[in-house]
């Protein structure tokens, strides 16, 4: 979940499409989130959206246990593109 | 004892192919950040932006076609100032390709205690709901 709103706020009726609970349960999840100051939390109207706090205290080693293996997934597709487009 | 992370990545093309892509702006941008600047020489500067995230550090060692070492940090960030984890790539040929060796070491201690300990109670059994 804190990764789906890292770099992108998302309502929370969004975030709840990717997981197979209830969205009353999703909702409570992102009130646990933001109550311990993991996700900022902004009402537009009638939807709430959520956005990890990127100076949370704690992500930041969850950010760099997903960085690098994510990058080094891009690097390889990238390499392997350019090699075969050569 | 300072917690480190290894990532390993096996790629196809050798290690002169895939060197350019650690020390070239251009192609290091296409993988890695929004913005670089990079100057890949010993004590060069390594900034590169992270959508609002900046990362700064210098280059410690690079080594054609097989390792590059740099610093990494987020200015302002008292976890993790800049220039106060190290990482280092090291590429080895293998068969047809190069398998991508990353360790990340110095890292930040994990978060404090107590912080942990809120966290973990306030999750609960639902932890692995939170991390997929």
């Amino acid at each position: 979940m804190l990764r789906l709103v890292r770099g992108q706020e998302l309502a929370a009726g969004q975030i709840g499409t990717h997981f197979p609970i209830t969205q009353q349960a999703v909702s409570q999840h992102l009130q646990v989130l933001h109550r311990a100051g993991l996700v900022a939390e902004r009402r537009e109207g009638t939807r709430r959206l959520y956005l990890l706090r990127p100076d949370a205290l704690g992500p930041v080693r969850s950010l760099l246990d997903d960085l690098w293996p994510d990058a080094l997934d891009r690097l390889k597709r990238i390499v392997e593109e350019d090699k075969r487009n050569r | 004892m300072t917690p480190h992370l290894q990532v390993t990545k096996t790629i196809g093309a050798s290690p002169e192919e895939v060197f350019p892509y650690l020390v070239q702006p251009d192609l290091l941008l296409r993988w890695i950040g929004t913005w670089v600047d990079i100057d890949p020489r010993p004590g060069g500067i390594f900034a590169v932006d992270m959508g609002e995230t900046q990362v700064r550090g210098s280059y410690i060692a690079v080594e054609p076609p097989h390792r590059v070492v740099f610093t990494w940090g987020i200015p302002g960030n008292q976890q993790m100032p800049a220039g106060s984890s190290t990482v280092e790539i090291v590429l080895r040929p293998e068969n047809e390709g190069t398998v991508v060796e990353l360790t990340h070491r110095d890292l930040p201690v994990e978060r404090h205690s107590d912080h942990e300990k809120g966290w973990t109670n306030l999750l609960g059994g639902l932890a692995s709901v939170l991390q997929d």
